[in-house]
């Protein structure tokens, strides 16, 4: 990245990122059960493939892993985070990633709060020996919803800061046409509340509500705020805006690639961004070291 | 005979009391419940020394108290109770000597404030491993703010009961003291205990008037248990009393509620007539509380 305003030997991090998937279909089944309209269950590949221009569809070849080291090497991403979930059975192409190259990538867990204690001792052993970093939700892709502030969240919420790791949440109306409730951002207040050392980490653009997401990294120091599933050119200017004033420990980078976007895509138009310098080794690499506990 | 039944059961088995305190001069009785009060708005509440008061005969008042523990043991002996609850060590004086001096008469148990979020998760995890606490106890209708049986504040400390393979007591039914039910209704239990199927619950006072939801609910989940805590013996509720004597002989508790508001002399006095079945009298007075308590 020549002409990037960001250092070259920055080594980015990447807090969204996966193995081309074999099946793209598969990869969304879990989603089929919370979805009513005729495109979602017959036409879509990928559930808010309508929000998206160009899709990657990229061909790995044999070695899923291998293609995505190389994609990371082209624009300088150092390390992603790779999502691994109870419903994998056994081995997955992310699983497998982390365990051949430490270096490169680290894990993330996804949790279903309806699976209540189970999901607690699961959680607890993906840190203590898979050693995953993070824990993830979607909210409004559970089965049944589960909101960001629901009882059925507070365990694990609780089993969070005991581990002393963060949990990246969906934020905002989701893609895929499901109900947004369980998304709404006003619900972060109460749990950013009655847990002030949660570190929680928002995902997938807080939108229509980036004025709200903006006051709420404000009032809660331990809330972040993660640019996944966004083009560059269309990071809420309420967020951008936020990162240059007081919020540049605030505010990391997540691709998407490759649910919605190409890597291509995402460089070519990061620099346009108009984050201030002092902002651009903390947006990419410095705030998610620092959350994620990975130096 | 019911009456030989508990004699038996008594002289076998013996007692454990869930539910009891350290007799306490009737002034510093009183104050122990300024937190109660505070959330009062009736006049009356401001002035009995004892907020549930008008619906109990005969509370117990003592204008001095000189060795709260030894005196409450005598008691203990007298009727034959073997073990009984009280708080943790840091807690004061008396359960610091009680479990220091008497640590077989006596087991901890630990109380959790829903409103003071992960350090009261952090406390009881520490009640437990350093105090050896036995169980947890809640009782969310007497904090500020209120905080129901259900309540998201009570799911981390659900979580750390099931982690520690404790007990839990919460209350159930309507409360003495003129503050709201809401926070006890009994068919809020039913959420928790599918939520958290591991989770021993232990109700505590009567569950009144909703004792046939109680029943249903006993039934249903496993891990849901009834305690007499607050109830004259006379008083026991017909359902409950019908639910030991046939499916439920595993899932009622004896506790009894010296010196809040009954004589320890009158809960005795009347425990003979309780027509409970002569199987359900060892498991009711001590087998069913060591068991689920983890006593041995």
């Amino acid at each position: 990245m020549p002409d990037a305003p960001w250092p070259s030997d920055l080594g980015v991090i990447d807090l969204m990122i996966a193995p081309p998937f074999r099946d793209a279909r598969r990869t969304y089944t879990f989603l089929r059960q919370n979805l009513r309209d005729r495109e979602s269950l017959e036409e879509f590949e990928f559930p808010a493939q309508y929000m998206f221009k160009e899709v990657p569809h990229p061909v790995p070849g044999d070695d899923p892993v291998r293609f995505l080291l190389e994609q990371m090497d082209r624009f300088g991403i150092e390390k992603g985070m790779l999502g691994i979930s109870t419903r994998d059975d056994g081995e997955s192409d992310s699983r497998r990633a982390l365990r051949e190259h430490p270096d490169r990538f680290f894990g993330s867990i996804d949790v279903d709060p309806n699976r209540g204690m189970d999901m607690v001792r699961d959680l607890q052993r993906a840190v203590e020996v898979d050693g995953v970093k993070a824990a993830t939700a979607f909210p409004a892709g559970l089965h049944p919803q589960v909101p960001i502030n629901d009882a059925k969240f507070y365990p694990i919420y609780a089993k969070c800061i005991e581990l002393d790791i963060p949990i990246c949440v969906c934020a905002g109306v989701p893609g895929p046409r499901v109900p947004f409730a369980p998304q709404y951002v006003g619900l972060i207040d109460e749990v950013c509340w009655y847990f002030p050392e949660l570190k929680f980490v928002t995902r997938h653009g807080c939108e229509p509500w980036a004025d709200l997401a903006a006051k709420l990294l404000l009032k809660w120091p331990n809330l972040y705020y993660s640019t996944s599933a966004f083009a560059p050119r269309y990071y809420p200017k309420a967020i951008v805006e936020y990162a240059n004033t007081r919020g540049a420990d605030k505010v990391l980078y997540a691709g998407y690639y490759p649910m919605g976007l190409s890597l291509d895509r995402i460089f070519k138009e990061l620099p346009d961004v108009p984050f201030r310098d002092h902002v651009w080794p903390k947006f990419l690499r410095e705030n998610a070291e620092r959350v994620f506990k990975l130096s | 005979m019911t009456a030989e039944g508990f004699e038996k059961a008594r002289a076998e088995v013996g007692v454990i009391d869930t539910m009891i305190g350290f007799p306490a001069p009737r002034e510093e009785q009183a104050k122990q419940y300024d937190f109660i009060r505070k959330q009062t708005h009736d006049a009356d509440s401001q002035e009995w020394e004892f907020p549930a008061q008008y619906m109990f005969k005969g509370v117990p008042h003592y204008e001095q108290v000189d060795h709260p523990v030894e005196m409450l043991l005598a008691k203990m002996d007298e009727h034959g109770i073997r073990k009984a609850i009280t708080g943790l060590p840091t807690q004061g004086d008396n359960p610091k000597r009680a479990l220091e001096l008497y640590p077989d008469r006596f087991f901890a148990c630990a109380p959790v404030d829903p409103n003071a979020g992960m350090d009261s998760v952090r406390a009881l995890d520490e009640a437990v491993r350093v105090h050896g606490a036995k169980a947890a106890h809640c009782w969310g209708t007497g904090l500020i703010p209120q905080v129901p049986v259900n309540d998201k504040k009570m799911y981390p400390l659900y979580a750390k009961c099931v982690e520690l393979d404790i007990p839990i007591f919460v209350y159930a039914g309507v409360p003495g003291p003129r503050i709201q039910f809401a926070p006890q209704d009994v068919a809020l239990l039913d959420e928790v205990c599918w939520f958290f199927p591991e989770l021993k619950i232990i109700t505590r006072h009567g569950a009144e008037p909703w004792t046939e939801l109680m029943v249903k609910l006993l039934l249903k989940w496993p891990n849901l248990y009834y305690s007499t805590s607050a109830f004259a013996p006379k008083h026991y509720n017909e359902r409950i009393i019908e639910f030991a004597n046939t499916r439920g002989a595993e899932k009622v508790i004896y506790a009894g509620y010296y010196p809040m508001g009954l004589d320890i002399d009158r809960i005795f006095a009347e425990l003979p007539d309780v027509p409970f079945r002569d199987h359900v009298w060892p498991k009711f007075l001590y087998e069913n509380a060591a068991r689920v308590l983890k006593l041995s």
